[in-house]
């Protein structure tokens, strides 16, 4: 029948002789299958719902990635700051200008390092306070790892408390300045309840101290170490938004006891960027000065402290009487860099408080001053370590 | 089991899993859209009135199953579930020709072929009276037409399908001669 051309009914013909086309499922498959179709028709169901949350977690998350993440904007700092030396180093030839930028820098290092009557201290003595009052702020680190004690006078003080001070001044520090964390003011209002002798802190539903278990800690401990430092309060109750309690990454608060734990050894810190360094107290408490004063003699490379005493100005033995502290220097200590020698001697003098010593005496002193340090007569201990300058 | 599916079924299911299956030329197909069209026929059983005959109500279901999906095939969202359901996403000749078809003379084959060349409404009419057999009427009842609608319908796929046929002849005929020559 093959040919060209094909008439109408040829054509039918064909048609009709189609093979006959049969479904070879059971019928009781496909009867179940009716109702299994039924939801299949749903299908974009679920790449919606993927959809939807996927939108969601990413305006959930894109906030956090761009502000409160302050550590990693920190770090850049650092970073740049790093590259801006390399850069100095490198340019020898044009080494003046540059020297002088230097210098700049580090006379206003200087004169941020407190401006402190006493050329090299860095701590807060009791003659320098003057009626004033002085509060201590603990401000972590860049990498979040270490509380550092920052103190500075307050004169002025028409009679507030120190809680209306703490308050008042804590939006006044230059942490990034200092090169430390930038924490404060705290995402807190703080009372004090005087009939419980407790400080109520009183944080916002939406405050940033629940992001990670590094935060909470140090959340909690500069609130520990800065009541406890400024006052004798031993307790601190949380509220949120007026209710009780606070949720934080790990646990919920509501209250928290400070237990005064001392005995620390005072260690250097040096910010980048910066050659004078920061008096940290340790993390770990000794059993006695003795063992303090060993610590001291090494750092702890992890928590980026360094030693805080030097090997050429060693310590060969301390004993106690009463509130007094006597160190011994060993016979060929000598003063071979005064600037470290004065930041060793007040490390020496802020452990030596740790322990409830109130003064030192130096029984062979190898100079007879150590900086403003009158080594011939007993020292008093600080007040308060690491003096800085709040400008309001 | 349903003792209007097992009805349904015994009567008709080969009748309209055929129609369907020349209208969109894919068995998988076919299969999935003679199951929509059970579904349609219980959701409107109870309106079913009888003015028609059953069958022809059961083809023109069919029919307008058979629109919709071409209707979606189009659709952009449609191409875009593919590429999230997984389960069909398996490399797919869009028109393979059919074992029932391979068997088949050449004529038969060219018919087949050809029959992709017509429209949709054509194909349909064209199923429905000589595939399957059914009436000018019928037809018509079941593609809600008039008679004369279907007679041109008819006649215009008929005419359609005479062109392809002699284009598939002519190059059928041209590879044998390429032999002879070849020779």
């Amino acid at each position: 029948m093959r040919k060209s051309e094909w008439s109408d009914e040829e054509l039918v013909e064909l048609l009709k002789q189609m093979p006959k086309i049969k479904d070879y499922r059971h019928p009781r498959d496909i009867y179940q299958n009716l109702s299994r179709k039924k939801r299949k028709t749903v299908s974009w169901i679920l790449p919606g719902i993927a959809a939807a949350a996927a939108l969601f977690l990413f305006f959930i998350l894109a906030p956090k990635f761009m502000d409160t993440n302050h550590y990693s904007i920190n770090n850049a700092k650092q970073e740049s700051t790093k590259e801006a030396k390399i850069a100095k180093d490198n340019s020898d030839a044009s080494g003046m200008a540059n020297q002088e930028s230097q210098a700049d820098k580090y006379s206003t290092l200087k004169k941020a390092e407190g401006q402190n009557d006493y050329a090299g201290k860095t701590a807060v003595y009791d003659d320098e306070i003057k009626g004033g009052v002085v509060l201590t702020y603990w401000v972590p680190d860049n990498q979040a790892q270490n509380l550092v004690p920052v103190s500075t006078i307050v004169k002025n003080t028409e009679g507030k408390d120190w809680l209306t001070l703490y308050n008042e001044h804590m939006a006044n520090l230059n942490e990034s300045e200092w090169g430390l964390s930038e924490f404060y003011p705290l995402q807190a209002t703080l009372h004090y309840d005087n009939a419980n002798e407790t400080v109520i802190v009183d944080v916002p539903s939406d405050h940033p101290y629940r992001q990670g278990t590094a935060t909470e800690q140090i959340f909690l401990g500069a609130l520990k170490n800065d009541i406890s430092s400024n006052s004798s309060v031993k307790t601190i109750k949380f509220t949120t938004n007026g209710e009780p309690g606070i949720e934080l990454s790990n646990d919920f608060y509501e209250k928290l006891t400070i237990t005064d734990v001392k005995k620390h050894a005072y260690l250097f810190y040096y910010p980048n960027g910066s050659d004078v360094p920061f008096l940290v107290p340790t993390l770990e408490s000794y059993k006695d000065i003795k063992a303090a004063i060993d610590a001291m003699k090494s750092g702890i490379e992890e928590y980026q402290l360094q030693r805080s005493l030097l090997p050429n100005l060693a310590i060969q033995d301390v004993s106690a009487n009463d509130n007094t502290l006597t160190i011994t220097f060993a016979k060929d200590a000598s003063l071979e860099d005064e600037r470290l020698a004065v930041w060793s001697m007040e490390a020496i003098l802020l452990t030596a408080k740790e322990f409830g010593f109130e003064k030192v005496v130096v029984s062979n002193p190898p100079a007879a001053n150590i900086g403003p340090f009158d080594l011939t007569k007993e020292i008093k201990v600080p007040a308060a370590p690491n003096l800085r300058t709040i400008e309001k | 089991m349903d003792s209007v599916f097992d009805e349904l079924y015994q009567k008709y299911h080969h009748d309209v899993f055929q129609f369907l299956f020349y209208m969109v030329r894919n068995r998988e197909q076919a299969e999935d859209l003679v199951q929509e069209v059970y579904i349609r026929v219980f959701k409107s059983y109870n309106r079913f009135e009888g003015k028609s005959s059953e069958k022809t109500w059961l083809f023109s279901i069919a029919r307008n199953v058979a629109i919709d999906y071409f209707r979606k095939q189009k659709g952009w969202k449609e191409r875009i579930l593919e590429k999230f359901d997984w389960s069909s996403n398996q490399v797919k000749d869009d028109h393979p020709i059919p074992e029932e078809m391979a068997v088949q003379r050449e004529e038969i084959k060219w018919v087949y072929k050809c029959l992709e060349y017509c429209t949709v409404d054509q194909k349909a009419v064209v199923i429905l009276r000589f595939i399957h057999d059914l009436s000018i009427v019928e037809t018509a009842e079941a593609l809600g037409w008039t008679e004369s609608k279907v007679k041109t319908t008819q006649h215009r796929s008929l005419k359609v399908l005479k062109k392809h046929m002699e284009t598939f002849y002519r190059r059928e005929e041209g590879n044998i001669e390429k032999v002879r020559v070849e020779r």
